[in-house]
């Protein structure tokens, strides 16, 4: 599917000086890890998917690093939610679906084979999803709640926990006096927020973030994407995103897929700067998407 | 260069209505007209239901009074005072032949001895007994002769009315000379009463004759060596104590009484509201007192209710959240077709198939253990409780399962992320938040199932007086009758315009407002629960 997009690019990205380079308007900021200098956490490997019999990723394969934030792009419908969501298993919740082919291993451990706790797993795999979803309860349960299924009950522990994801989340000055208000009292971006800081309640090692700044405006955006900067120090953060410039701006490393097939897959700055497929060009630059 | 074209008139600016026109209206506005009609006419018919019960209904209170205002006049009032005494020693007795029944089970079942035997023991009970219970012939005597002096005077009193109605009739008719004819006998209630109240002095006597006897008894109650049998008989000991210091009242009672004292219009209302019988057709005194129907149409959904609740959420919850898309297409069809069958074929399975299967069940032995096994009657408040769950479940069920639906699939996606088993998001997150919907199925769930009618007619057992709810749960297999069940049996019977007819309408009326309160909780409940859910 390919749909024009009408110079967005251009736009300079939110925290960078003006650009100067007008033939590349993205603005990979300096703050991107370098290259090879992070272990590999998640090894996929020629994996197709199926909605069905709808084939929906087609042989990917692709190394995530640890403590690193890569970015999944690439026009609509070409399977990067589909992707995210086989890291976590959340694509098990959808009946008919299958991997025919290919593994997936997380620090070497194949997160398909029948033994494994796919709740377990859930617990180590965050997400953020797109459209902010809070828990019809207060903040306090909102972040509590996935400690509270584990059967941590001890009120010190919760308390602690609570404004620790807070504060992680950029979101504790804003709610402490009102953590037993309802979390859906919240503006749609500290929502945003308040999700990201229920999936770090539960320490996981991995989050996966499927266009978490999408029904966001810019300063809860800016605000999100600072957040993700913050937060590769200690998770492993996976990102898809629409956004050039959001990708460009926390990512450390790129992926753009194109009809379920991984396209190009690099450091960012290259990925941007200097693209060795002329698709993966296209589409950074704005020509289609 | 084409000249011509400035020469051409310039087209019209055509943006007038052109439409077809039908009785002055267009096309859009005749639908409008039409959905519009149809939505008011169910506005209108609601009122004039409402309108016509009221109406039919409101009467009853005025002919009710007047009905209470005779059972005064004519003096049955007055012998009821009396009667009173009659009935609590009744009860009394009765009191003591259980304790009678109890003694006999202790020594056959616990001691072992033939029934001749545990018979024997009881001979001098028994001499006491009988004495206790011979005690109030004089006072019974003297009420059944009064109980026929009064209904006399009552008698006399309808006649004269009823001829009084027959001779406006004839006069309405133009038949004066008939008219005259009809020979109407004004009833003077004070010199007719008089032969009551004059026997006052000696109620008096023959109720401290009673009383004397009782109290001379009391001392030499017979004496149990088993300690639960003893307990029973100083409870008996001490509630003929207390009957005996209610004699005085009644006498009082009797002395003050007026029989022109008026009856406020706030008795007949209460009178119905709370009034514990439900008498019709009597020879003495017809009530209408609505609760002991009440009671049982509360009885048979509370009934329903507890079976349909688990079954009918249980089920949605199962089919919503649990089962797969083959499981659904099996059970959700099954379940709404339920609410297809007719519910004369469910009362009449209640009758043939579920009434006696629960009595056959209450034979076997094993199974005496249950409070209220063997049952007594096959037809009774857990029959019809239990088909009427049949009919509560697929409303429930369907409503309950939409409130589930309604639960956005980001809540349960956000706790399958954190790590949350299936069982734990359904309790914790998928229930919480449709509850108040839950809530509402059942809520309509109880209104399905107090509107109901056949079932209950069928099944009940129709016994009309409030159970005995001293049997604790075995209170459920006594039969009873109902709000719906008692119109549909008596309607076809009363006269137009009787206060029989009234009070059924009567009934009829609280009906609808239950039905309305429910509906109104229910709405009410959901409207809070779409504005939490945001
Ligand atoms: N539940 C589903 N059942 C069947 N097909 C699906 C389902 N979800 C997604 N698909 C198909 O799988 C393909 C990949 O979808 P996916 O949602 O992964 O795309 P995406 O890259 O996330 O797109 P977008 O940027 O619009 O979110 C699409 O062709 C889509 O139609
Ligand atoms: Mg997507």
């Amino acid at each position: 599917m390919v749909t024009t997009r009408t110079a967005s690019v251009s736009l300079a990205p939110m925290d960078s000086t003006p650009s100067a380079a007008p033939a590349r308007a993205i603005n990979v900021p300096q703050r991107n890890e370098p290259a090879g200098s992070a272990r590999t956490l998640i090894e996929i490997s020629n994996l197709d998917f199926f909605y069905g019999a709808k084939q929906a990723l087609f042989d990917n394969t692709l190394m995530l690093d640890e403590k690193r934030v890569t970015a999944f792009i690439g026009p609509s419908g070409c399977g990067k939610s589909t992707l995210l969501r086989c890291l976590n298993r959340m694509n098990d919740l959808i009946d008919g679906t299958s991997i025919k082919r290919g593994t997936i291993k997380i620090r070497g451990v194949d997160i398909y084979q029948p033994d494994v706790d796919v709740i377990e797993l859930r617990k180590r795999v965050g997400m953020v999803f797109q459209k902010s979803n809070p828990f019809p309860k207060s903040i306090y349960e909102n972040i509590t709640y996935g400690l509270r299924i584990q059967g941590i009950q001890s009120k010190s522990r919760l308390d602690e926990v609570v404004e620790r994801s807070l504060r992680g989340a950029a979101l504790w000055d804003e709610v402490k006096d009102r953590l037993h208000e309802s979390g859906l009292s919240l503006s749609g971006g500290q929502q945003q927020r308040l999700c990201i800081a229920r999936a770090i309640a539960v320490e996981p090692e991995i989050i996966l973030m499927d266009e978490p700044c999408s029904a966001l405006d810019p300063i809860a955006t800016a605000k999100v994407e600072e957040l993700i900067h913050e937060l590769k120090k200690q998770f492993t953060i996976i990102i898809v995103t629409h956004s050039m410039q959001q990708a460009a701006r926390v990512s450390d490393k790129t992926a753009f897929f194109y009809i379920g097939k991984l396209d190009e897959y690099d450091d960012t700055r290259t990925i941007f700067m200097n693209p060795k497929n002329a698709q993966t060009e296209a589409y950074v630059s704005g020509r289609f998407g | 260069m084409e000249p011509v074209l400035n020469a051409e008139e310039p087209k019209p600016f055509a943006i007038k209505k052109t439409r077809t026109r039908f009785l002055g209206l267009t096309l859009d506005e005749t639908i409008q007209t039409f959905f519009g009609g149809n939505a008011f006419v169910a506005v209108i018919v609601l009122a004039l239901i409402t309108l016509f019960l009221v109406k039919e209904g409101a009467q009853f209170f005025t002919q009710n009074r007047a009905s209470m205002t005779v059972y005064r006049q004519a003096g049955l009032e007055y012998v009821d005072l009396m009667r009173q005494q009659e009935e609590d020693h009744i009860a009394l007795t009765r009191y003591l032949f259980d304790v009678r029944m109890q003694a006999i089970r202790q020594y056959t079942d616990a001691e072992g001895l033939p029934l001749a035997d545990a018979n024997a023991r009881l001979v001098a009970f028994d001499e006491w007994s009988g004495q206790y219970s011979d005690a109030i012939e004089p006072v019974r005597g003297l009420v059944s002769e009064l109980t026929d002096v009064a209904s006399a005077i009552k008698t006399k009193f309808t006649i004269a009315e009823d001829k009084a109605i027959e001779r406006a009739q004839l006069l309405d008719e133009g038949k004066t000379e008939e008219a005259a004819a009809v020979v109407i006998e004004t009833v003077d209630f004070k010199t007719e009463l008089a032969v009551l109240t004059g026997t006052l002095p000696m109620f008096k006597e023959a109720s401290v004759d009673f009383a004397g006897q009782l109290t001379a008894l009391l001392p030499t109650a017979p004496a149990f060596s088993d300690a639960v049998l003893q307990a029973r008989m100083d409870r008996f000991v001490a509630l003929t104590r207390q009957y005996l210091d209610g004699f005085p009242e009644v006498v009082r009672r009797m002395e003050t009484w007026d029989f022109e004292e008026p009856i406020p219009l706030a008795r007949s209302f209460t009178g119905f509201i709370f009034g514990r019988q439900w008498l019709t057709a009597s020879f003495w005194q017809d009530w209408y007192g609505v609760i002991p129907l009440f009671v049982g149409s509360l009885m048979v959904s509370a009934v329903a209710l507890t079976l349909a609740i688990p079954l009918g959420v249980g089920a949605a919850i199962y089919v919503n959240q649990i089962a797969t898309a083959r499981e659904q297409r099996l059970i959700k069809p099954c379940i709404e077709f339920i609410a297809a069958i007719p519910s004369v074929v469910l009362g009449f399975f209640g009758i043939a198939v579920l009434g006696e299967a629960l009595r056959a069940l209450s034979q076997f032995e094993n199974l005496h253990w249950i409070p209220g096994f063997p049952i007594a009657e096959r037809l009774n408040a857990l029959t019809a409780g239990c088909l009427l769950a049949l009919i509560a479940v697929p409303t429930i069920f369907t409503l309950a399962e939409d409130a589930l639906n309604n639960v956005p699939r980001a809540f349960r996606e956000a706790s399958f992320a954190l790590g949350a088993t299936r069982l734990q998001t359904i309790v914790k997150i998928t229930i919480p938040a449709s509850l108040s919907g839950i809530v509402s199925a059942v809520l309509l769930g109880f209104g399905r199932v107090i509107g109901e009618t056949m079932v209950v007619l069928l099944c009940a057992g129709n016994r009309i007086a409030i159970p005995d709810f001293t049997a604790g749960v075995t209170v459920f297999f006594q039969p009873v009758h109902t709000m719906t069940g008692i119109i549909a049996q008596e309607m076809g019977e009363v006269v137009r315009g009787s206060i029989h007819y009234r009070a059924l309408f009567m009934v009829g009326l609280v009906l609808f407002v239950i039905a309305l309160l429910i509906n109104f909780i229910a709405q009410k409940i959901v409207r809070r629960y779409r504005i939490s859910i945001g």
